[in-house]
Protein backbone atom coordinates (compact mmCIF):
# COMPACT_ATOMS: atom_id res chain seq x y z
CA UNK A 1 0.00 0.00 0.00
CA UNK A 2 1.18 3.60 -0.71
CA UNK A 3 1.70 5.51 2.60
CA UNK A 4 1.48 9.17 0.81
CA UNK A 5 1.47 11.16 4.11
CA UNK A 6 5.09 11.55 4.26
CA UNK A 7 5.97 8.75 7.18
CA UNK A 8 2.42 9.41 9.32
CA UNK A 9 0.93 6.10 10.79
CA UNK A 10 -2.10 5.56 9.03
CA UNK A 11 -5.20 5.87 11.68
CA UNK A 12 -7.56 3.65 9.81
CA UNK A 13 -6.61 0.60 7.31
CA UNK A 14 -9.58 -1.12 5.76
CA UNK A 15 -8.09 -4.51 4.19
CA UNK A 16 -10.26 -6.10 1.56
CA UNK A 17 -13.81 -5.32 2.99
CA UNK A 18 -16.68 -7.58 1.85
CA UNK A 19 -20.34 -6.95 1.76
CA UNK A 20 -23.48 -8.31 -0.06
CA UNK A 21 -26.75 -7.94 0.42
CA UNK A 22 -28.49 -10.52 -0.71
CA UNK A 23 -27.24 -10.94 -4.28
CA UNK A 24 -25.65 -7.45 -4.37
CA UNK A 25 -22.62 -6.63 -4.14
CA UNK A 26 -21.88 -3.20 -2.13
CA UNK A 27 -18.40 -3.86 -1.14
CA UNK A 28 -15.80 -5.96 -2.63
CA UNK A 29 -12.11 -6.24 -1.39
CA UNK A 30 -12.17 -2.57 -0.36
CA UNK A 31 -8.69 -1.69 1.05
CA UNK A 32 -7.60 1.69 1.74
CA UNK A 33 -6.08 3.78 4.23
CA UNK A 34 -6.13 7.01 6.30
CA UNK A 35 -3.79 9.54 7.52
CA UNK A 36 -4.24 11.95 10.07
CA UNK A 37 -4.55 15.40 8.61
CA UNK A 38 -5.29 14.05 5.20
CA UNK A 39 -8.92 14.30 3.51
CA UNK A 40 -9.75 11.03 1.58
CA UNK A 41 -12.33 11.56 -1.15
CA UNK A 42 -14.77 8.53 -1.85
CA UNK A 43 -16.93 9.25 -4.75
CA UNK A 44 -18.65 7.35 -7.40
CA UNK A 45 -22.29 6.93 -9.04
CA UNK A 46 -25.36 6.63 -7.08
CA UNK A 47 -25.62 2.72 -5.66
CA UNK A 48 -21.85 2.21 -5.72
CA UNK A 49 -21.53 1.80 -2.15
CA UNK A 50 -20.29 4.46 -0.56
CA UNK A 51 -22.75 5.24 2.27
CA UNK A 52 -22.61 1.64 2.67
CA UNK A 53 -18.95 1.98 2.93
CA UNK A 54 -19.34 4.18 5.84
CA UNK A 55 -21.77 2.40 7.76
CA UNK A 56 -19.51 -0.53 7.68
CA UNK A 57 -16.53 1.96 9.07
CA UNK A 58 -18.89 3.02 11.45
CA UNK A 59 -20.49 -0.43 12.50
CA UNK A 60 -23.81 0.06 11.74
CA UNK A 61 -23.57 -2.86 9.13
CA UNK A 62 -21.26 -5.85 9.83
CA UNK A 63 -18.93 -6.85 7.72
CA UNK A 64 -19.08 -10.19 5.57
CA UNK A 65 -15.45 -10.10 5.06
CA UNK A 66 -11.80 -8.73 5.95
CA UNK A 67 -10.67 -6.47 8.67
CA UNK A 68 -11.04 -2.53 9.90
CA UNK A 69 -8.45 -1.69 12.15
CA UNK A 70 -8.48 2.03 14.00
CA UNK A 71 -5.16 2.87 15.42
CA UNK A 72 -4.13 -0.43 15.81
CA UNK A 73 -6.79 -1.84 17.37
CA UNK A 74 -9.19 -4.73 15.21
CA UNK A 75 -12.81 -2.91 15.26
CA UNK A 76 -13.94 -5.61 13.03
CA UNK A 77 -16.58 -6.76 15.26
CA UNK A 78 -16.67 -4.40 17.63
CA UNK A 79 -20.40 -2.40 18.21
CA UNK A 80 -20.76 1.06 16.87
CA UNK A 81 -20.81 2.86 20.23
CA UNK A 82 -17.35 1.49 20.70
CA UNK A 83 -16.14 2.63 17.40
CA UNK A 84 -17.63 5.85 18.44
CA UNK A 85 -15.97 5.71 21.99
CA UNK A 86 -12.48 4.81 20.12
CA UNK A 87 -12.53 8.00 18.04
CA UNK A 88 -14.86 7.82 14.83
CA UNK A 89 -17.38 10.18 14.59
CA UNK A 90 -19.76 10.73 11.08
CA UNK A 91 -22.23 12.67 9.93
CA UNK A 92 -25.24 11.63 7.79
CA UNK A 93 -26.32 12.69 4.33
CA UNK A 94 -29.80 13.38 5.72
CA UNK A 95 -28.80 14.86 9.12
CA UNK A 96 -29.70 12.79 12.24
CA UNK A 97 -30.54 14.83 14.48
CA UNK A 98 -32.82 14.52 18.45
CA UNK A 99 -35.69 15.88 16.59
CA UNK A 100 -37.42 16.14 19.55
CA UNK A 101 -34.39 17.64 21.85
CA UNK A 102 -33.07 21.38 21.99
CA UNK A 103 -30.20 22.38 20.03
CA UNK A 104 -28.38 22.54 23.56
CA UNK A 105 -29.26 18.75 23.81
CA UNK A 106 -28.10 18.00 20.23
CA UNK A 107 -24.89 19.61 20.57
CA UNK A 108 -23.94 18.41 23.85
CA UNK A 109 -24.53 14.96 22.72
CA UNK A 110 -20.98 15.84 21.27
CA UNK A 111 -19.57 16.96 24.42
CA UNK A 112 -20.51 13.73 26.04
CA UNK A 113 -18.89 11.77 23.85
CA UNK A 114 -15.63 13.56 23.84
CA UNK A 115 -15.48 13.00 27.74
CA UNK A 116 -16.24 9.77 27.56
CA UNK A 117 -13.40 9.58 24.96
CA UNK A 118 -11.33 11.98 27.59
CA UNK A 119 -10.72 14.08 24.59
CA UNK A 120 -11.97 17.36 25.89
CA UNK A 121 -12.00 18.62 29.60
CA UNK A 122 -14.84 20.95 30.71
CA UNK A 123 -12.79 23.90 30.33
CA UNK A 124 -11.89 23.95 26.39
CA UNK A 125 -15.11 22.40 25.20
CA UNK A 126 -16.76 25.89 25.13
CA UNK A 127 -13.84 27.30 23.47
CA UNK A 128 -14.06 25.05 20.88
CA UNK A 129 -17.78 25.01 20.29
CA UNK A 130 -18.08 28.83 20.24
CA UNK A 131 -14.97 28.90 17.75
CA UNK A 132 -16.80 25.74 15.99
CA UNK A 133 -20.00 27.73 15.80
CA UNK A 134 -18.45 31.33 14.84
CA UNK A 135 -16.46 29.39 11.98
CA UNK A 136 -20.24 27.71 10.31
CA UNK A 137 -21.51 30.81 10.84
CA UNK A 138 -24.41 29.80 13.35
CA UNK A 139 -25.88 32.20 15.27
CA UNK A 140 -28.04 30.15 17.38
CA UNK A 141 -30.58 30.14 20.24
CA UNK A 142 -29.65 26.82 22.69
CA UNK A 143 -32.92 26.64 23.81
CA UNK A 144 -34.63 26.37 20.40
CA UNK A 145 -36.13 23.61 18.91
CA UNK A 146 -34.24 21.51 15.62
CA UNK A 147 -37.46 22.33 13.56
CA UNK A 148 -36.43 26.18 13.39
CA UNK A 149 -33.12 25.30 11.74
CA UNK A 150 -32.93 25.19 8.33
CA UNK A 151 -31.74 22.23 6.35
CA UNK A 152 -28.75 23.80 5.89
CA UNK A 153 -27.96 24.68 9.67
CA UNK A 154 -29.14 21.46 10.25
CA UNK A 155 -26.04 20.04 8.36
CA UNK A 156 -23.34 22.41 9.58
CA UNK A 157 -24.63 21.65 13.15
CA UNK A 158 -24.14 17.92 12.60
CA UNK A 159 -20.57 18.63 11.45
CA UNK A 160 -20.41 20.55 14.17
CA UNK A 161 -21.12 18.48 16.73
CA UNK A 162 -18.89 15.52 14.91
CA UNK A 163 -15.86 17.59 15.16
CA UNK A 164 -16.66 18.94 19.00
CA UNK A 165 -15.95 15.05 19.73
CA UNK A 166 -12.34 15.48 18.47
CA UNK A 167 -12.58 12.54 16.37
CA UNK A 168 -9.59 10.74 14.93
CA UNK A 169 -11.32 9.28 12.14
CA UNK A 170 -14.46 12.17 10.31
CA UNK A 171 -16.70 10.41 7.96
CA UNK A 172 -18.29 13.45 5.75
CA UNK A 173 -21.39 11.88 3.81
CA UNK A 174 -22.32 14.28 1.37
CA UNK A 175 -21.82 17.33 3.77
CA UNK A 176 -22.23 19.97 0.95
CA UNK A 177 -25.27 18.56 -1.02
CA UNK A 178 -28.28 20.34 -0.24
CA UNK A 179 -26.20 23.67 0.54
CA UNK A 180 -25.59 27.01 -1.19
CA UNK A 181 -22.28 28.36 -1.96
CA UNK A 182 -21.75 29.86 1.30
CA UNK A 183 -22.59 27.11 3.40
CA UNK A 184 -20.63 24.93 1.17
CA UNK A 185 -17.66 27.32 2.29
CA UNK A 186 -18.69 27.17 6.15
CA UNK A 187 -18.50 23.05 5.33
CA UNK A 188 -14.91 23.40 3.80
CA UNK A 189 -13.61 25.96 7.36
CA UNK A 190 -15.11 23.16 9.42
CA UNK A 191 -12.77 20.52 7.77
CA UNK A 192 -9.86 22.92 8.32
CA UNK A 193 -10.37 22.65 12.23
CA UNK A 194 -10.49 18.83 11.84
CA UNK A 195 -7.36 18.91 10.12
CA UNK A 196 -5.77 21.40 12.54
CA UNK A 197 -7.18 18.73 15.11
CA UNK A 198 -5.24 16.03 13.05
CA UNK A 199 -8.31 13.93 12.23
CA UNK A 200 -8.17 11.19 9.44
CA UNK A 201 -11.55 13.25 7.47
CA UNK A 202 -13.08 10.30 4.57
CA UNK A 203 -15.56 12.67 2.28
CA UNK A 204 -18.40 11.19 0.06
CA UNK A 205 -19.17 14.17 -2.04
CA UNK A 206 -21.03 14.63 -5.71
CA UNK A 207 -19.67 18.36 -6.11
CA UNK A 208 -16.92 17.14 -8.09
CA UNK A 209 -15.37 21.34 -7.59
CA UNK A 210 -15.03 20.70 -3.92
CA UNK A 211 -13.45 17.07 -3.93
CA UNK A 212 -10.84 18.17 -6.53
CA UNK A 213 -10.02 20.80 -4.26
CA UNK A 214 -9.73 19.80 -0.70
CA UNK A 215 -9.53 15.96 -1.06
CA UNK A 216 -5.93 14.74 -0.86
CA UNK A 217 -6.57 11.33 -2.20
CA UNK A 218 -9.28 9.70 -3.55
CA UNK A 219 -10.81 6.59 -4.48
CA UNK A 220 -13.90 5.79 -6.42
CA UNK A 221 -16.38 2.75 -6.48
CA UNK A 222 -18.38 2.01 -8.88
CA UNK A 223 -20.87 -1.19 -8.11
CA UNK A 224 -18.80 -1.98 -4.86
CA UNK A 225 -15.69 -1.71 -6.41
CA UNK A 226 -12.65 0.12 -6.36
CA UNK A 227 -12.11 1.13 -9.88
CA UNK A 228 -9.49 3.75 -9.43
CA UNK A 229 -7.49 5.27 -6.33
CA UNK A 230 -4.73 8.32 -6.54
CA UNK A 231 -4.67 12.23 -6.68
CA UNK A 232 -7.24 14.17 -7.77
CA UNK A 233 -5.57 15.23 -10.60
CA UNK A 234 -4.39 11.50 -11.52
CA UNK A 235 -8.58 10.61 -10.55
CA UNK A 236 -10.06 13.36 -12.86
CA UNK A 237 -8.64 12.33 -16.24
CA UNK A 238 -8.52 8.32 -15.89
CA UNK A 239 -10.72 7.00 -18.71
CA UNK A 240 -12.90 3.93 -15.98
CA UNK A 241 -13.94 7.03 -13.88
CA UNK A 242 -14.96 9.14 -16.85
CA UNK A 243 -17.01 5.60 -17.96
CA UNK A 244 -17.97 5.16 -14.71
CA UNK A 245 -19.83 8.69 -14.68
CA UNK A 246 -20.81 8.98 -17.45
CA UNK A 247 -21.60 5.63 -18.75
CA UNK A 248 -19.48 5.90 -22.02
CA UNK A 249 -18.48 2.53 -23.90
CA UNK A 250 -15.00 0.97 -23.73
CA UNK A 251 -14.71 1.45 -26.93
CA UNK A 252 -11.33 3.62 -27.77
CA UNK A 253 -8.93 0.99 -26.13
CA UNK A 254 -7.40 3.67 -23.44
CA UNK A 255 -5.73 1.68 -21.35
CA UNK B 1 -26.97 29.10 35.70
CA UNK B 2 -28.60 31.51 38.54
CA UNK B 3 -28.98 34.37 36.68
CA UNK B 4 -31.23 37.03 38.52
CA UNK B 5 -33.97 38.10 36.60
CA UNK B 6 -37.81 38.87 36.44
CA UNK B 7 -38.88 35.29 35.12
CA UNK B 8 -36.27 33.67 37.51
CA UNK B 9 -38.14 35.72 40.79
CA UNK B 10 -41.45 34.96 39.31
CA UNK B 11 -40.99 31.77 39.31
CA UNK B 12 -38.83 31.57 42.43
CA UNK B 13 -42.17 33.43 44.02
CA UNK B 14 -44.88 31.36 42.40
CA UNK B 15 -42.67 28.10 43.97
CA UNK B 16 -42.81 29.00 47.35
CA UNK B 17 -46.41 30.56 46.94
CA UNK B 18 -47.24 26.96 45.62
CA UNK B 19 -45.03 25.06 48.21
CA UNK B 20 -46.90 27.16 51.12
CA UNK B 21 -50.10 26.14 49.60
CA UNK B 22 -48.95 22.47 49.34
CA UNK B 23 -48.01 22.11 53.27
CA UNK B 24 -51.21 23.96 54.38
CA UNK B 25 -53.67 21.83 52.42
CA UNK B 26 -54.19 18.96 54.99
CA UNK B 27 -55.29 21.54 57.61
CA UNK B 28 -57.87 23.00 54.94
CA UNK B 29 -59.06 19.84 53.89
CA UNK B 30 -61.25 16.95 54.36
CA UNK B 31 -59.43 13.20 55.70
CA UNK B 32 -61.08 12.07 52.62
CA UNK B 33 -59.49 14.58 50.54
CA UNK B 34 -55.83 14.16 52.25
CA UNK B 35 -56.28 10.47 51.11
CA UNK B 36 -57.32 11.57 47.94
CA UNK B 37 -53.98 13.94 47.11
CA UNK B 38 -51.89 10.51 48.62
CA UNK B 39 -52.77 8.53 46.25
CA UNK B 40 -52.35 11.21 43.48
CA UNK B 41 -49.13 12.12 44.61
CA UNK B 42 -48.40 7.69 44.35
CA UNK B 43 -49.80 8.15 41.03
CA UNK B 44 -47.26 10.54 40.09
CA UNK B 45 -44.27 9.07 41.42
CA UNK B 46 -45.45 5.82 39.30
CA UNK B 47 -45.90 8.21 36.17
CA UNK B 48 -42.94 9.83 36.98
CA UNK B 49 -41.27 6.51 36.28
CA UNK B 50 -43.00 6.27 33.02
CA UNK B 51 -41.66 10.05 32.20
CA UNK B 52 -38.09 8.27 32.23
CA UNK B 53 -38.27 5.46 30.76
CA UNK B 54 -41.25 6.67 28.01
CA UNK B 55 -41.41 10.45 28.06
CA UNK B 56 -37.29 10.65 28.06
CA UNK B 57 -35.98 6.81 26.32
CA UNK B 58 -38.98 6.41 24.11
CA UNK B 59 -39.40 3.04 25.34
CA UNK B 60 -43.42 2.31 26.18
CA UNK B 61 -43.91 0.06 29.24
CA UNK B 62 -46.88 -1.25 30.67
CA UNK B 63 -45.12 -2.94 33.55
CA UNK B 64 -44.66 -0.31 35.75
CA UNK B 65 -47.39 -1.50 38.20
CA UNK B 66 -46.20 -4.60 38.17
CA UNK B 67 -43.15 -3.05 39.21
CA UNK B 68 -44.79 -1.13 42.00
CA UNK B 69 -45.96 -4.41 43.03
CA UNK B 70 -42.83 -5.38 43.56
CA UNK B 71 -42.05 -2.79 45.56
CA UNK B 72 -45.09 -3.13 47.86
CA UNK B 73 -44.54 -6.67 48.53
CA UNK B 74 -40.53 -6.25 49.03
CA UNK B 75 -41.65 -3.19 52.06
CA UNK B 76 -44.63 -5.93 53.03
CA UNK B 77 -42.07 -8.79 53.22
CA UNK B 78 -38.95 -6.99 54.97
CA UNK B 79 -40.58 -4.11 57.05
CA UNK B 80 -43.96 -6.56 58.32
CA UNK B 81 -42.91 -10.31 58.43
CA UNK B 82 -39.45 -10.20 59.06
CA UNK B 83 -40.03 -7.37 61.19
CA UNK B 84 -36.93 -5.02 59.97
CA UNK B 85 -37.01 -1.43 60.19
CA UNK B 86 -39.53 0.18 57.81
CA UNK B 87 -37.07 2.62 56.20
CA UNK B 88 -35.05 -0.89 55.14
CA UNK B 89 -38.10 -2.30 53.76
CA UNK B 90 -38.65 1.09 51.61
CA UNK B 91 -34.73 1.09 50.25
CA UNK B 92 -35.23 -2.77 50.24
CA UNK B 93 -37.63 -1.93 47.81
CA UNK B 94 -36.21 0.49 45.72
CA UNK B 95 -33.29 -1.17 45.21
CA UNK B 96 -34.82 -4.50 44.55
CA UNK B 97 -37.46 -3.17 42.06
CA UNK B 98 -35.12 -1.64 39.89
CA UNK B 99 -32.54 -4.44 40.19
CA UNK B 100 -35.19 -6.67 38.75
CA UNK B 101 -35.84 -4.31 35.85
CA UNK B 102 -32.47 -3.79 35.26
CA UNK B 103 -32.10 -7.55 34.63
CA UNK B 104 -35.71 -8.43 32.93
CA UNK B 105 -34.67 -5.42 30.88
CA UNK B 106 -31.86 -7.33 29.08
CA UNK B 107 -34.35 -9.66 27.81
CA UNK B 108 -37.18 -6.95 27.01
CA UNK B 109 -35.13 -4.65 25.40
CA UNK B 110 -33.80 -7.23 22.61
CA UNK B 111 -37.20 -6.55 21.20
CA UNK B 112 -38.08 -2.60 19.64
CA UNK B 113 -40.61 -0.59 19.93
CA UNK B 114 -43.94 -2.12 20.47
CA UNK B 115 -42.74 -5.12 20.45
CA UNK B 116 -41.11 -4.18 23.46
CA UNK B 117 -44.40 -2.77 24.79
CA UNK B 118 -46.42 -6.21 24.24
CA UNK B 119 -43.48 -7.91 26.09
CA UNK B 120 -43.78 -5.49 28.64
CA UNK B 121 -47.84 -6.37 29.00
CA UNK B 122 -46.67 -10.16 29.22
CA UNK B 123 -44.32 -9.42 32.44
CA UNK B 124 -47.31 -7.40 33.35
CA UNK B 125 -49.40 -10.42 33.45
CA UNK B 126 -46.86 -12.65 34.81
CA UNK B 127 -46.02 -10.68 37.57
CA UNK B 128 -50.08 -9.98 38.56
CA UNK B 129 -50.08 -13.74 38.01
CA UNK B 130 -47.13 -14.74 40.44
CA UNK B 131 -49.10 -11.57 43.21
CA UNK B 132 -51.88 -13.78 43.35
CA UNK B 133 -50.67 -17.06 43.19
CA UNK B 134 -47.40 -17.40 45.21
CA UNK B 135 -49.20 -17.41 48.55
CA UNK B 136 -45.97 -17.90 50.54
CA UNK B 137 -44.66 -14.21 49.04
CA UNK B 138 -47.39 -12.53 48.46
CA UNK B 139 -50.32 -13.92 50.68
CA UNK B 140 -51.83 -15.44 47.48
CA UNK B 141 -55.16 -14.66 46.47
CA UNK B 142 -56.06 -13.41 50.21
CA UNK B 143 -53.04 -10.34 49.67
CA UNK B 144 -51.45 -9.59 52.97
CA UNK B 145 -52.80 -7.44 55.39
CA UNK B 146 -52.12 -5.24 59.05
CA UNK B 147 -48.78 -3.67 57.19
CA UNK B 148 -46.24 -1.84 60.01
CA UNK B 149 -46.71 1.76 59.39
CA UNK B 150 -43.96 3.58 58.46
CA UNK B 151 -41.77 4.84 61.01
CA UNK B 152 -38.32 6.92 61.37
CA UNK B 153 -36.87 5.97 64.97
CA UNK B 154 -40.11 6.65 67.52
CA UNK B 155 -41.90 8.82 64.89
CA UNK B 156 -44.53 6.89 63.76
CA UNK B 157 -47.08 7.96 60.80
CA UNK B 158 -50.24 7.36 61.76
CA UNK B 159 -52.05 9.84 60.50
CA UNK B 160 -53.09 11.05 56.12
CA UNK B 161 -51.52 13.97 57.36
CA UNK B 162 -47.89 12.63 58.21
CA UNK B 163 -47.99 10.34 55.09
CA UNK B 164 -49.11 13.49 53.38
CA UNK B 165 -46.06 15.11 54.09
CA UNK B 166 -43.78 12.26 53.78
CA UNK B 167 -45.16 11.86 50.73
CA UNK B 168 -45.26 15.28 49.57
CA UNK B 169 -41.20 15.40 50.44
CA UNK B 170 -39.98 12.27 48.61
CA UNK B 171 -42.04 13.42 45.25
CA UNK B 172 -40.46 17.01 45.10
CA UNK B 173 -37.21 15.23 45.64
CA UNK B 174 -38.48 12.57 42.92
CA UNK B 175 -39.17 15.49 40.90
CA UNK B 176 -35.87 17.44 40.94
CA UNK B 177 -33.79 14.46 41.09
CA UNK B 178 -34.86 13.89 37.32
CA UNK B 179 -35.51 17.69 36.63
CA UNK B 180 -31.53 17.60 37.06
CA UNK B 181 -31.10 13.88 34.90
CA UNK B 182 -32.92 16.40 31.86
CA UNK B 183 -29.40 18.22 31.26
CA UNK B 184 -26.98 15.29 32.44
CA UNK B 185 -24.89 13.24 29.67
CA UNK B 186 -27.07 9.90 31.19
CA UNK B 187 -30.46 12.26 30.53
CA UNK B 188 -29.33 13.25 26.54
CA UNK B 189 -28.44 10.10 26.09
CA UNK B 190 -31.82 8.90 26.95
CA UNK B 191 -33.43 10.86 24.71
CA UNK B 192 -30.72 10.01 22.03
CA UNK B 193 -32.04 6.37 22.22
CA UNK B 194 -35.85 7.92 21.77
CA UNK B 195 -35.54 10.54 19.11
CA UNK B 196 -32.88 8.25 17.01
CA UNK B 197 -30.92 5.06 17.57
CA UNK B 198 -28.48 5.10 14.57
CA UNK B 199 -27.35 8.86 15.55
CA UNK B 200 -26.87 7.61 19.62
CA UNK B 201 -24.90 4.43 18.76
CA UNK B 202 -22.88 6.97 16.28
CA UNK B 203 -22.34 9.46 19.29
CA UNK B 204 -21.55 6.23 21.45
CA UNK B 205 -24.40 5.41 23.24
CA UNK B 206 -24.61 1.79 24.20
CA UNK B 207 -28.51 1.47 22.84
CA UNK B 208 -29.37 -1.32 25.24
CA UNK B 209 -27.54 -0.72 28.32
CA UNK B 210 -28.72 2.70 27.95
CA UNK B 211 -32.59 1.53 27.95
CA UNK B 212 -31.62 -0.77 30.67
CA UNK B 213 -30.30 1.70 32.68
CA UNK B 214 -33.65 4.00 31.96
CA UNK B 215 -36.04 1.00 32.70
CA UNK B 216 -33.65 0.78 36.31
CA UNK B 217 -34.48 4.31 37.44
CA UNK B 218 -38.06 3.76 36.32
CA UNK B 219 -37.93 0.94 38.40
CA UNK B 220 -36.58 3.23 41.44
CA UNK B 221 -38.99 5.45 41.44
CA UNK B 222 -42.14 2.57 40.96
CA UNK B 223 -40.17 0.82 44.44
CA UNK B 224 -40.68 3.81 45.67
CA UNK B 225 -44.33 4.34 44.79
CA UNK B 226 -45.37 0.64 45.72
CA UNK B 227 -43.67 0.46 48.64
CA UNK B 228 -45.14 4.02 50.16
CA UNK B 229 -48.42 2.47 48.76
CA UNK B 230 -48.06 -0.46 51.03
CA UNK B 231 -47.21 1.76 54.52
CA UNK B 232 -50.49 3.84 53.10
CA UNK B 233 -53.03 1.42 53.10
CA UNK B 234 -51.85 -0.94 55.24
CA UNK B 235 -53.26 -3.96 52.72
CA UNK B 236 -52.25 -4.98 49.71
CA UNK B 237 -53.35 -7.68 46.89
CA UNK B 238 -52.78 -8.35 43.47
CA UNK B 239 -56.00 -6.75 42.72
CA UNK B 240 -53.95 -3.29 42.74
CA UNK B 241 -51.48 -4.08 40.64
CA UNK B 242 -52.92 -5.42 37.43
CA UNK B 243 -52.53 -4.48 33.78
CA UNK B 244 -55.43 -1.50 34.11
CA UNK B 245 -53.28 0.30 36.31
CA UNK B 246 -50.81 0.48 33.95
CA UNK B 247 -52.39 1.09 30.94
CA UNK B 248 -54.09 4.05 32.98
CA UNK B 249 -50.56 5.38 33.82
CA UNK B 250 -49.39 5.43 30.25
CA UNK B 251 -52.75 7.19 29.43
CA UNK B 252 -51.91 10.12 32.16
CA UNK B 253 -48.50 10.64 30.57
CA UNK B 254 -50.21 11.44 27.00
CA UNK B 255 -52.86 13.42 28.66
CA UNK B 256 -50.47 15.30 30.43
CA UNK B 257 -47.36 15.44 28.16
CA UNK B 258 -44.77 12.97 28.03
CA UNK B 259 -41.95 16.07 27.28
CA UNK B 260 -41.74 16.93 30.69
CA UNK B 261 -42.19 16.23 34.49
CA UNK B 262 -45.18 18.67 34.71
CA UNK B 263 -46.70 16.60 32.43
CA UNK B 264 -46.76 13.59 34.43
CA UNK B 265 -48.10 16.20 37.49
CA UNK B 266 -50.52 17.87 35.88
CA UNK B 267 -51.84 14.03 34.43
CA UNK B 268 -51.76 12.56 38.09
CA UNK B 269 -54.08 15.30 39.44
CA UNK B 270 -56.27 15.01 36.22
CA UNK B 271 -56.49 11.68 36.82
CA UNK B 272 -57.07 11.50 40.20
CA UNK B 273 -59.14 14.56 41.03
CA UNK B 274 -61.51 14.62 37.74
CA UNK B 275 -63.44 11.47 39.33
CA UNK B 276 -63.99 13.58 42.22
CA UNK B 277 -65.27 16.70 40.73
CA UNK B 278 -67.39 15.03 37.83
CA UNK B 279 -69.47 12.64 40.33
CA UNK B 280 -72.56 14.99 40.38
CA UNK B 281 -72.25 13.14 36.55
CA UNK B 282 -73.46 10.11 38.26
CA UNK B 283 -73.61 7.57 35.93
CA UNK B 284 -72.88 9.36 33.30
CA UNK B 285 -69.28 10.08 34.56
CA UNK B 286 -67.09 7.50 33.57
CA UNK B 287 -68.78 7.71 29.38
CA UNK B 288 -67.78 12.07 29.49
CA UNK B 289 -64.64 10.79 31.31
CA UNK B 290 -63.79 8.66 28.55
CA UNK B 291 -64.57 11.08 25.82
CA UNK B 292 -63.23 13.89 27.25
CA UNK B 293 -59.90 12.14 27.36
CA UNK B 294 -60.31 10.91 24.11
CA UNK B 295 -61.32 14.32 22.60
CA UNK B 296 -57.84 15.55 24.40
CA UNK B 297 -56.11 13.27 22.36
CA UNK B 298 -57.27 14.37 19.47
CA UNK B 299 -57.04 17.74 20.13
CA UNK B 300 -53.56 17.92 21.98
CA UNK B 301 -51.74 14.94 20.61
CA UNK B 302 -48.65 16.06 22.65
CA UNK B 303 -50.99 16.43 25.95
CA UNK B 304 -51.49 19.37 27.58
CA UNK B 305 -47.90 20.33 28.94
CA UNK B 306 -47.07 19.94 25.22
CA UNK B 307 -50.47 22.27 24.01
CA UNK B 308 -49.31 24.72 26.72
CA UNK B 309 -46.43 25.42 25.01
CA UNK B 310 -47.67 25.59 21.59
CA UNK B 311 -50.27 28.25 22.46
CA UNK B 312 -47.56 30.30 24.65
CA UNK B 313 -45.55 30.25 21.50
CA UNK B 314 -47.94 31.26 19.42
CA UNK B 315 -49.11 34.12 22.03
CA UNK B 316 -45.78 35.51 22.19
CA UNK B 317 -45.30 35.67 18.28
CA UNK B 318 -48.97 37.07 17.67
CA UNK B 319 -47.97 39.92 20.47
CA UNK B 320 -44.82 40.80 18.59
CA UNK B 321 -46.92 41.17 15.35
CA UNK B 322 -48.92 43.06 17.29
CA UNK B 323 -46.18 45.72 18.29
CA UNK B 324 -44.57 45.30 14.77
CA UNK B 325 -48.04 46.17 13.17
CA UNK B 326 -48.17 49.23 15.99
CA UNK B 327 -44.90 50.67 15.42
CA UNK B 328 -45.63 50.50 11.38
CA UNK B 329 -48.54 53.21 11.84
Amino acid sequence: MQNSSNGKEAVLTLNKVCKNFGGVVAAKDISFELYPGEVFGLIGPNGAGKTTLINLITGIYKVDGGTIVLNGHDITRAPAHTRARRGITRTFQHPHLLNRCDIETNIYLGVDLARKNKMLNSHDHKKLLDELLEVAGLRLNMRDGIDKLAYGQQKLLEVVRAILTRPSVLLLDEPAAGLNQREMDHIVALVDIALKMNSAVLMIEHRMDLVMSICNRITVLNFGNQIASGKPAEIQDNPVVIEAYLGRKRGAKNS
Amino acid sequence: MGRINRKNLVLLFLGVLVLALLINLPNTSSIYMVRVLNMTMITYLAVLSLYVVFGMAGQSSFAQCGLMGIGAYITANVSTRWGYPPILGMAASMLGTALFAFIIGFALFRLRRFYFSFSTIALMTILNGIFANWTKGTGGPVGMGNLVQFSVGNFIFNTEAKYYYLILGFSIAASIIIWKLFRSPLGRSFMAVRDNETAASCMGVNILLTKNIAFAISGLLCGLAGSLFAFLSGYISATSFALPQSQLYLVVIMIGGSSSPIGALIGSILINLLPEWLRFLKDYMMLIYGVGIMGLMIVLPEGLVGGGKDLYAKLIKWKRSRADAEQGL
